[in-house]
């Protein structure tokens, strides 16, 4: 288990050099140096040439590669020239608000996902089921942004519960969860969204459970269906949640960067667009690392988890 | 005994009675089959497939749907005349039915922020919003099935350096890399269509390259390779065809994917250039018409694109089942 773990890890940091240099070589080529934006676009040629030699911009990109990589491997992530800041203390800075939503966001959709799915497997081909299915499958269609739209519409504009858009005060997790109808519409977004996905997996995985000889065994014994499905069931049909709760992380950081956008919540999602807009390129290679980072972890942890928690895969 | 294959169909049908009129035709019906049967039950697989999804009510209904929508998008400015090119500062943000102050007919969905009728406007959309769809999902197919054939087919080293760099791309997330391409490369429906679909081909990629590993032991490629196929012949003429079920489920995927990207990037402000516009970009000031209570601006072409989208679902769902040999009933 020790071994396949430090193995992965290799392969994890050998794919994330990968993405780095993807990500850099992708960036070089749109714009080859912030010079422009320190110096304004109006720079003449001579400040801009003498610019790049002073911060090293003027050696060739696989020298700039390597010293950047040599500055991740020392937790400098390089200077954010836009906002005048280095990109660790931004992260730091805009980081907890957003895990906080994804996390938040991440924990509801499991907690109403789970009991849904079993629920619809239970009752597989009633009419709650196919209501519930036909529901998943147009959120499922649906930009998470336009349910972000629906939801302020009716919350925020008709019902007057909720506030529309995330006041700029609310930074902090200690202020999210101190005025938690701040962050509750952009919480509900992300959950019933993933919520749409989740279920159809569960929904599919304890199809495949109840047909199960064990489940046959236990009602056979006499035991309640309660306790067939409650003790039996329920553990190995979620053992394929941890997959997918690990293969769903790509989604979750886009997911975040619009409900960002779209409710103004300072985060590192929408550090991430503003640095687009400005071609501020440190912060989106430290974004974009971070995103495949965490694609690689979740895909990481959930093969480990699984195997922890399922006797029958060896590693 | 003479061979059945033989025999005239006239004179088979008539040995077999009546009933064998009204049996199906795919299951090896009285049709003499030609030399080289193979042609013949790759044909009757197709229809099968056909059979199996127009037996499904709700991926039908989809189908007439889509078809309706796209009708729409690109037959109805034939009969709906209205100005989608110059703006119009006094007909702003006019709601549905609403007079102009200048007078003259009202809008049957109300006016944009540039005084265009909307109802137009979301036929002029709709256009460039499945065109992308299409060209971004081709490109992400062409290449995808490429990568993946050759990948199968070579295996060994090449086969594992190959899908590493897949998995490499594969760890980017997404939405990351298409909205740095969408900075610079937006503005037109082609290179649109290339920033979503120059990183879609993963996934179609892996797929295929699963489908030709299992392709490839098979007897009737073991042959053409003993005849002397060169391996680009092997490609196009034996693997692909074969990989196509894979291909074409996940095209109908890819569409609705690209036309969602393609509304989240129009959402976050990079899309087509004025007069131009796609669903996508309609949405770009969607937060403000919410807030400014201007729902003939957000819902309709939201309805639109969700409803496009989720066709696109329902039929790439019903047609994995069709081609699923094992779900088969009959």
């Amino acid at each position: 288990m020790l071994g396949y773990i430090i193995r992965r890890l290799f392969v994890a940091i050998i794919v994330i050099i990968g993405v780095a240099a993807i990500t850099f070589a992708i960036l070089h080529y749109l714009s080859p140096t912030p010079a422009y934006i320190v110096l304004g676009s109006k720079a003449s040629k001579a400040a801009v040439a003498i610019w790049d030699r002073q911060h090293g911009y003027d050696r060739s990109e696989a020298a700039q590669f390597v010293s950047y990589l040599g500055n991740i491997v020392h937790g400098n992530f390089g200077f954010s020239y836009k906002n005048n800041q280095s990109v660790d203390s931004l992260f730091k800075e805009d980081g907890p608000i957003s895990a906080y939503l994804s996390g938040a966001a991440l924990l509801l959709s499991l907690i109403i996902a789970i009991p849904l799915g079993i629920v619809q497997a239970v009752k597989r081909n009633s009419i709650g089921d196919y209501a519930a299915t036909a529901i998943n499958f147009t959120l499922y269609s649906m930009p998470s942004f336009f349910l972000g739209l629906i939801l302020i519409q009716i919350f925020a504009l008709k019902l007057n519960l909720f506030p529309p858009g995330v006041s700029d005060s609310v930074t902090t997790i200690g202020a999210a969860i101190t005025h938690p109808n701040q962050l509750f519409l952009p919480i509900i977004t992300l959950t019933v969204l993933n919520v749409a996905s989740y279920s159809r997996y569960m929904r599919s995985s304890a199809l495949d459970e109840l047909a199960q000889d064990y489940i046959r065994l236990a009602r056979a014994k006499g035991l309640s269906e309660r306790v067939v499905l409650s003790r039996h069931m329920f553990r190995n049909a979620s053992l394929s949640m941890i997959t997918l709760v690990g293969l769903s992380i790509p989604y979750l950081v886009a997911g975040n960067l619009l409900i960002e956008y779209l409710f103004n919540i300072n985060g590192l999602g929408l550090l991430f667009y503003n640095a687009v807009q400005n071609e501020d390129y440190n912060v989106m290679l430290a974004y974009t690392l971070l995103g495949a980072l965490l694609t690689v972890l979740g895909n990481l942890v959930a093969d480990v988890s699984i195997a922890a928690a399922d006797p029958r895969v060896r590693l | 005994m003479t061979d059945p294959r033989n025999i005239p169909p006239e004179q088979r049908i008539a040995e077999l009675g009546p009933e064998a009129m009204t049996a199906p035709a795919t299951l090896g019906g009285p049709r003499p089959a030609p030399e080289g049967g193979e042609v013949q039950s790759v044909q009757s697989g197709w229809r099968l497939t056909l059979r199996e999804f127009a037996s499904n009510r709700l991926a039908v209904f989809a189908v007439v749907l889509l078809v309706a929508i796209i009708l729409f998008c690109f037959l109805g400015p034939l009969f709906y005349h209205s100005n989608q090119t110059v703006d119009n500062p006094l007909q702003q943000t006019l709601a549905p039915g609403a007079t102009p102050l200048t007078g003259g007919a009202s809008h049957l969905l109300g006016t944009d922020e540039y005084g265009l009728d909307e109802f137009g406007r979301l036929m002029v959309g709709g256009q460039s919003a499945l065109e992308i769809g299409a060209f971004a999902s081709l490109v992400a197919i062409v290449i995808g099935t490429l990568y993946g054939a050759v990948s199968g087919l070579i295996g060994g080293f090449v086969d594992g350096l190959m899908m590493r760099f897949v998995d490499v791309l594969l760890s980017i997330p997404y939405l990351l890399i298409v909205l740095v391409l969408a900075t610079k490369y937006s503005g037109t429906i082609v290179s649109l269509s290339l920033v979503l679909g120059v990183f879609a081909w993963l996934v179609p990629a892996r797929l295929v390259r699963g489908e030709v590993l299992t392709l490839r032991e098979r007897d009737f490629v073991i042959a053409a390779q003993t005849m002397g196929s060169s391996r680009w012949r092997l490609i196009y003429r034996h693997l692909i065809p074969n990989a196509m079920s894979v291909t074409i489920v996940n095209v109908t995927f890819l569409i609705a994917d690209s036309i969602i990207y393609l509304a989240v990037l129009g959402f976050l402000s990079f899309g087509l250039q004025f007069p131009n516009t796609s669903w996508g970009d309609m949405l770009g000031n969607a937060l403000q018409y919410v807030l400014a209570g201007q729902w003939w601006l957000v819902y309709p072409v939201g309805g639109m694109l969700v409803a496009v989208v989720l066709c696109c679902n329902v039929i790439g769902d019903a047609l994995r089942d069709a081609f699923d040999v094992r779900l088969r009933q009959r």
